[in-house]
């Protein structure tokens, strides 16, 4: 099977700084969902903006098989900016490469389309600051289900999302897969990760890279999150643990 | 006065498709530095016969030109670096016309517009504008509209974002050049920003904000320059105190109407 993404011996600094992220080296094949696991500032978002080629390498390299989709963390969107539902999932068709041309017909109705995947047509005059937080994540979505991109990066989709949405999002998360997309999810829900093909653990540098019964040891995790990871379940055998992360906030 | 209606109403019509724009991107305060930026260039272009557009122009591409060198460095300038430009701008202005050039005379004009003295070449540098505005809105406006309202989303979607925002930068900046002289340097904002901002509180969207906004700026400019005639002042300060009439008889309605109204 071919690779939709790799990540060869990657470093990635900010500016000339010291490296943010390093020593990320995996390959995942097309058609596969990578669940990117790693504290607050463990490098998560510098991955992906590494592979939307945002940040350019420090030393290694990546490679994604075609423009990603990229699905930034909300809170970088403007709430009072005037637009409705359907034109940011509108936005989504100026990835085609002409998007000095106006939407056509056929990219109104994918945006519309695209909505209705998300459960939000009857959504879609609404502005779009009116939206709730899980809604919003959902138009989102939606622009990048309207760039129809083979690859999707989606940097914590589900944080901050109320249940309805959450679950809906992930149903989506199937969806897509089925439809033999790459997927790669950031999360802090130690516990979804399981549901992936792969994980990915991120804390500046690779953790642990592997299917979930591989990375998903207490002591991949506690490598990962330090002490904010609290284990539930460990059977003992040095295999995969349940566990949830617990955030500590600094003042 | 038939070439300062024409001048003004091809000033409105670029200072409200300009201006929606720059509302939306938060670049009023550029918009107001360019042109102050510019006076400078004004005096010398003014006291030795250069031309006075050409002259401002570079001062103002040039200007635009480091904001957005700033900018992509991650060095935002930021609003101490912009008060700090506009401030050496309008000095070294004054500096140059009251003690260099001995031209004081002409910085009430520099500054503040003329509705008399404007010619021929005036209303084509005006034209040239508005058509640069409108063609660049109906090309640019859906790729100006996706970086304004998430900048990072936008380079994913394979935008160029640097040079989409260059070349809003440089229109505000050349356009900012056609206003001088008839607002002036100073009172550059009155056209590009404050119709905007009336039209703002009034629309709940894009192509609805850029419609108002033009026909608000419009309509300030002729109602901005009848009073500068009758009061005998020049077109800037006219133009500016009717927008901010306008925007003070706005402001109250908007506030009153529930949010999901005034915003549909």
């Amino acid at each position: 099977m071919t690779a939709a993404v790799t990540a060869s011996t990657l470093v990635v600094a900010y500016g000339g700084g010291a490296p943010a992220l390093e020593g990320v080296d995996f390959s995942l094949p097309a058609g596969s969902s990578l669940c990117v696991l790693g504290p607050n500032g463990g490098g998560k978002t510098t991955l992906f903006r590494a592979l939307t080629g945002e940040l350019t390498p420090l030393r290694g390299s990546v490679h994604v098989d075609e423009r990603p989709a990229y699905l930034a963390q909300t809170e970088r969107t403007r709430l009072d900016f005037p637009v409705s539902a359907l034109d940011v999932a509108l936005m989504g068709s100026l990835a085609n490469g002409r998007w000095w041309l106006p939407a056509r017909r056929s990219d109104r109705a994918a945006a519309r389309g695209a909505l209705a995947r998300v459960g939000l047509d009857d959504r879609a005059d609404v502005r779009f600051g009116e939206l709730s937080g899980g809604q919003r994540q959902r138009v989102l979505l939606a622009r990048a289900l309207v760039q129809d991109a083979s690859v999707l990066l989606l940097d914590e989709p589900l944080a901050g999302v109320d249940p309805a949405s959450g679950e809906r999002i992930e149903a989506l998360f199937r969806e897509l897969r089925d439809e033999g997309r790459t997927l790669l999810v950031s999360t802090h829900d130690v516990d979804s990760a399981r549901a992936f093909d792969r994980v990915l653990c991120l804390n500046q540098r690779q953790i642990a890279f592997g299917n979930p019964s591989t990375a998903l040891t207490r002591a991949a995790l506690e490598r990962t999150y330090g002490d904010e990871i609290v284990v539930l379940a460990d059977d003992g055998s040095g295999g995969p643990v349940r566990a949830v992360t617990v955030q500590h906030h600094h003042h | 006065m038939r070439t300062a209606l024409i001048e003004l109403t091809l000033l409105g019509v670029t200072g409200g498709l300009l201006g929606a724009w720059i509302v939306l991107r938060r670049l009023a305060f550029f918009a107001h530095a360019v042109g102050t930026a510019t006076f400078p260039g004004l005096v010398v272009a003014d006291a030795t016969g250069f031309s006075a557009t050409v002259a401002a122009l570079a001062v103002a591409l040039g200007y635009a030109g480091g904001v957005e060198r700033a900018g992509r460095a991650g060095r935002d300038p930021g609003d101490v670096a912009t008060a700090l430009a506009l401030v050496v701008a309008l000095a070294l202005g004054v500096v140059l016309a009251s003690d260099v050039f001995e031209s004081g005379a002409a910085v009430d004009r520099l500054l503040f517009g003329t509705a008399l003295g404007l010619g021929g070449a005036d209303l084509w540098v005006a034209a040239g504008a508005a058509g640069l505005a409108l063609a660049a809105t109906l090309l640019l406006g859906r790729a100006w509209t996706a970086t304004a309202f998430d900048p990072d989303g936008a380079s994913a979607l394979g935008l160029p974002p640097r040079a989409v925002d260059l070349l809003l930068l440089g229109l505000i900046a050349a356009a900012a050049v056609a206003a001088l002289p008839a607002v002036g340097a100073l009172l550059v904002a009155s056209l590009f920003v404050v119709p905007a901002a009336t039209a703002r509180l009034l629309t709940g969207g894009v192509g609805a904000l850029l419609a108002a906004a033009t026909a608000i700026a419009v309509a300030q400019s002729a109602v901005g320059l009848y009073v500068s005639l009758w009061l005998d002042v020049p077109p800037g300060p006219a133009v500016a105190v009717v927008g901010a009439l306008a925007y003070a008889a706005v402001a109250p309605i908007a506030a009153a109407r529930p949010a999901t109204e005034a915003t549909a």
